[in-house]
């Protein structure tokens, strides 16, 4: 019996994780790699970053050595600084390494913890833009009243949240493509939903790039495009997948972030203040658990980095072990489903 | 004048094996999997990938004994041996537990321990083992193989002197006449330092850092791909020997080359000194063996070997010989259910 390369290879996934830079250290991101080493025997997983840290953090967790592979980087770029002048003065950082390693073909996809601009640099220096896209788009997901697609996923996705500040309406096209295409294959959902957030419902509501995005996506017939949805609609889920430039995209990411965050604190402050508050949350811790369960992000694993020929997943700086694993499997589900493929013939079409 | 008789040469390499997790892929962590491996046709059972292959290949040159020491029932040799014959392993002792005894006496502590049992069993052995043998010895982490293989290597080597034993065997609660037999067994036992290696197979996964305490002649592997890489830097096999313990895994056990180089590298970062393998390797890939066909596109196999090492920058150093402090390490020789769990090592 003969076996040619792709035998030899098993068809398995490698995903690089940038393992330095992380809030927590090596160690979640680590583990999650040891986890997703336990759980899924299809995907391998390439550590990239300081080898001493690497080899110090997996001593100390079951993982299947057959399916980790470490690649040494000396130096990584810290969350605060600033990514241009981060990755100019450490050629050799961990995010640079990684990306440099998928571009080559050494591994199929890349999961970046660390400084969100330093991830979307580095794969903008190594990875190449799919044809037809002038941007790429760092997309979120977020939790929603509404359930989405075949998996009733409490989730929508919203983009861009942060990788270019201001878009032209054919970015914003771009976008609803890319959002919707990922929803597809991600999320399961055949035909979602796509709506352009803007102050107003009505097509001619909002700044000038929204209001002729708006003309164009009402031409796609390809695309479920149901016009503009406003603040309001986002934690409603009115949309599976909702579209905004960067900056607002990142504004709200925010804002949703600190609703959640203050909701949390008012409960703990109920929870304090009186004994009959203190029961009554008692009695429905139960139900308080299960919807933390389902709106938990670190279930979804990471944000995607939409655009590029290769697949990018942007973890969430405190993410512990079992968002990185879950990153991990959202970027092979990718990878197989061959996202990039996917969206060159979602923008061709 | 011919002499009278003619001794066969005594063996150059003792290889010990443990069966159930090391050799076979058993599984009995709970009532009703104990009750479907005790029942189970040879032809039903399954060797872990690459164990048999290693075993010829060891046995190949013709200068080795085979000693199988099992924990488990005498009521199990007939499909024990079957399984073997199945798989072209040829055996020179099969030792198992007489466990219906235990049961009869209510010795119900030696129906899971395995350092009384294990332990007297291999002095016994090299009792009667002849002194200029080596050995390289097979376990797994399931049980005690790690601790009693150690300890058998430095009682024997006379690292671990009897008072020493004598607490152990206390703090392990071993039965008086397992204590005797064991002490007999000792003094029966010329002094030698024979073990050179003892592998430990990860059937549970547990991390190989957990055994850094046991020295560096311990070593935990994923796979037998594993050991035979460690034995063709100790000179024990060669490289297309290791080859086609490889060829084994990928054909049988849909192992593929990201496995193998990866299993390579975990080698490297425990710093065992295999950077001259891969040139072995490299070379044992241009001979036109048949049996290495599954093994090709070799270009692709060599890169995949040298990134793997060029991955790493400089090669950590081999880790460093230490003194094993026994009764600290008992944890490692109770029945897996009483022991200590690590939260951070699940």
């Amino acid at each position: 019996m003969v076996c040619g390369y792709a035998d030899l290879m098993g068809g398995s996934i490698t995903i690089a994780f940038d393992v330095m830079g992380s809030d927590h250290g090596p160690m979640e991101v680590v583990r999650g790699a040891a986890h997703l080493s336990l759980e899924a025997p299809h995907i391998h997983a390439l550590l990239v970053g300081r080898r001493g840290a690497i080899d110090e953090a997996l001593a100390q967790v079951r993982h299947n050595g057959e399916r980790i592979s470490v690649h040494h980087a000396p130096d990584f770029v810290e969350m605060g600084e600033k990514p241009m002048e981060g990755l100019s003065a450490k050629p050799m950082s961990s995010i640079a390494v990684a990306a440099r390693l998928v571009a080559e073909g050494e591994a199929d996809a890349l999961v970046a913890p660390g400084n969100t601009g330093a991830a979307i640099l580095a794969a903008a220096q190594s990875f190449k833009l799919i044809p037809g896209v002038r941007r790429a788009a760092l997309a979120a997901v977020y939790p929603t009243r509404a359930r989405h697609g075949t998996k009733l996923d409490p989730f929508s996705l919203i983009l861009d949240v942060g990788a270019t500040l201001e878009a032209t309406p054919e970015d914003l096209v771009t976008f609803a493509v890319m959002g919707s295409t990922y929803a597809r294959i991600i999320s399961r959902n055949p035909k979602p939903s796509v709506a352009l957030l803007s102050n107003g419902t009505e097509p001619n509501k909002g700044p000038a790039n929204v209001v002729e995005a708006h003309r164009r996506l009402n031409g796609m017939k390809e695309l479920q495009f149901i016009g503009n949805v406003e603040g309001v609609g986002i934690p409603l889920g009115s949309a599976d997948v909702v579209v905004c430039d960067g900056f607002v995209g990142n504004v709200c990411l925010k804002m949703l972030e600190g609703v959640h965050e203050t909701v949390v604190e008012l409960a703990r402050y109920a929870y304090r203040s009186k004994l009959t508050w203190r029961v009554g949350l008692a009695m429905l811790s139960s139900g308080i658990r299960q919807v933390q369960a389902v709106t938990d992000w670190q279930q979804y694993g990471g944000a995607p980095v939409l655009g590029f020929d290769r697949v990018l997943i942007k973890a969430h700086g405190r993410s512990r072990a079992r968002a990185i694993a879950n990153a991990g499997k959202v970027a092979a589900k990718a990878v197989a489903a061959d996202l990039p493929r996917a969206i060159a013939e979602g923008l061709r079409s | 004048m011919l002499p009278d008789r003619i001794d066969p040469k005594p063996p150059k390499h003792i290889y010990r094996w443990d069966l159930d997790k090391t050799y076979l892929q058993s599984e009995f962590d709970t009532f009703r999997q104990l009750m479907r491996s005790a029942f189970q046709r040879a032809s039903d059972k399954v060797a872990v990938p690459g164990a048999a292959a290693l075993i010829r290949e060891l046995r190949a040159r013709g200068d080795s004994k085979l000693f199988i020491l099992s924990g488990s029932p005498k009521q199990m040799r007939g499909v024990l041996e079957a399984k073997l014959r199945l798989d072209g392993v040829e055996w020179d002792e099969l030792v198992l537990k007489d466990n219906v005894r235990n049961l009869l006496r209510g010795r119900f502590r030696a129906l899971r321990g395995q350092l009384g049992y294990k332990l007297v069993a291999l002095l016994e052995s090299r009792a009667r083992t002849p002194l200029q043998s080596d050995e390289i010895l097979f376990g797994d982490d399931a049980e005690a193989d790690a601790f009693i293989y150690s300890l058998y290597a430095d009682l024997i080597a006379g690292r671990v002197g009897q008072d020493a034993l004598r607490k152990i065997v206390g703090a392990a609660e071993l039965y008086k006449d397992e204590t005797e037999r064991l002490f007999q067994a000792l003094r029966n036992t010329s002094r030698a330092d024979p073990v050179r290696r003892i592998f430990i197979h990860l059937d549970r996964l547990t991390p190989p850092a957990s055994f850094s305490n046991f020295g560096p002649r311990v070593v935990p592997i994923f796979n037998y791909f594993q050991a035979a890489l460690v034995l063709l830097a100790d000179g024990v096999l060669t490289a297309p020997q290791v080859l086609r313990v490889a060829a084994e895994m990928v054909q049988t056990a849909g192992y593929n080359l990201l496995m193998l180089s990866n299993s390579f590298q975990d080698l490297l970062r425990r710093g065992l000194p295999l950077d001259k393998v891969a040139s072995s390797l490299t070379e044992a890939l241009d001979t036109p063996e048949s049996l290495l066909s599954a093994l090709r596109p070799v270009p692709d196999i060599v890169s995949a070997f040298s990134k793997r090492l060029a991955a790493l920058g400089t090669p950590p150093s081999p880790p460093p010989a230490v003194a094993i402090d026994y009764l600290a390490l008992l944890e490692h020789a109770r029945p897996r259910s009483s022991r200590h769990v690590d939260p951070l090592a699940e």
